[in-house]
């Protein structure tokens, strides 16, 4: 009969002041079976209302009028239901609409074939000149190698402070004769008068 | 009929879809007003429904009318689907010619039209004792 309650509707009920520890409230069906009957209703008979038997029987003819109205009219909804699936799945229509999809299908397809082969050029390309300037690089690498060796050896040859007076030695002890001559015919005659 | 939209979350067991009213939660004291729901037995009125299909305002608007809307096609999906339908919503649907008039609604007038003839007559009556009186 009384509910033991908890929570936010506690701060509500708080108001009203109980005097037990425990707040409780009054629930809708409070009264469970082992609660004695009310003062007010203890020879209380209920009775249910009145039946107007005139009334009952044309009510009766009434419900069974309007069930049988309403079994048909589920039976014909659900049939509509079938048929309007049956068409969209096997009709005139979904047909149409197959084809159509194959078509456009179709035209997807080979406007991809389109574009793959474009790509594909387009990469022989690409793939073509990044070859070409892997090989450039490669061929760099090389000379900057060479040039680099060279320079090795020709420092070897060069003039330091400790060779100075030896080339110079050298250079005096052997003169060189850059002197020569061209015939028309294109004969160099390197032999000329030294002094 | 298989009801082909999945059942998602809570699977049902012998549970039937019906066609109901729900409050709208406008949260307005003494404002109701009720959406026509497709949902499981079980939910709660104002639950998670699986579709709407219309609406309805039980207090009357300026022009004294009640406004209802009713998605026909998709009752029509419902009902044969096996959805079953609660009495006010039958009722509703047989005002609105879409199912046959419900018998309750015809014996309701009919008492209704019983009362007012009674109470006319008494009053009738009353007149009449009254003025008889005073006469006397």
């Amino acid at each position: 009969m009384f509910q033991v309650i908890g929570g936010r509707s506690v701060q509500a009920a708080r108001v009203l002041a109980p005097r037990s520890a425990v707040l409780v409230e009054a629930v809708r069906g409070r009264k469970s079976r082992t609660d004695p009957v009310a003062r007010s209703k203890v020879g209380r008979i209920k009775v249910p209302p009145p039946v107007d038997p005139v009334e009952m029987v044309v009510l009766k003819e009434r419900y069974g009028e309007y069930q049988m109205i309403m079994r048909a009219l589920r039976l014909e909804f659900k049939e509509e239901m079938l048929r309007k699936r049956y068409e969209e799945d096997t009709g005139s229509l979904a047909e149409e609409r197959a084809r159509q999809e194959a078509q456009e299908h179709r035209v997807l397809m080979d406007l991809n074939h389109l574009e793959n082969q474009r790509m594909l050029k387009l990469r022989i390309v690409r793939v073509q000149k990044e070859k070409e300037e892997a090989d450039r690089k490669k061929f760099e690498v090389i000379l900057q190698r060479e040039q680099e060796q060279q320079e090795i050896e020709d420092a070897k040859n060069f003039i330091t402070l400790e060779n100075l007076d030896q080339r110079i030695e050298e250079a005096l002890d052997n003169p060189k004769n850059y002197n020569f001559a061209i015939d028309k015919q294109g004969k160099v005659v390197k032999q000329t008068m030294l002094q | 009929m298989v009801q082909l939209s999945s059942l998602l979350l809570k699977k049902y067991h012998g549970g039937y879809v019906v066609l109901r009213f729900a409050l709208a939660g406008h949260k307005q004291a003494n404002r109701p007003f009720y959406r026509i729901v497709a949902a499981y037995n079980k939910r709660a009125r104002d639950g998670k429904y699986l579709e709407q299909l219309g609406s309805y305002d039980p207090l009357p608007n300026i022009s004294n009318e009640k406004l209802v809307s009713l998605n026909f096609d998709r009752i029509k999906y419902w009902i044969g689907c096996g959805a079953h339908t609660t009495k006010p919503v039958a009722k509703l649907l047989g005002l609105a010619g879409f199912f046959p008039l419900h018998p309750m609604t015809i014996t309701d007038a009919e008492r209704q039209r019983a009362q007012t003839e009674l109470t006319a007559t008494g009053t009738e009556d009353g007149l009449r004792e009254g003025r008889k009186e005073a006469e006397v």
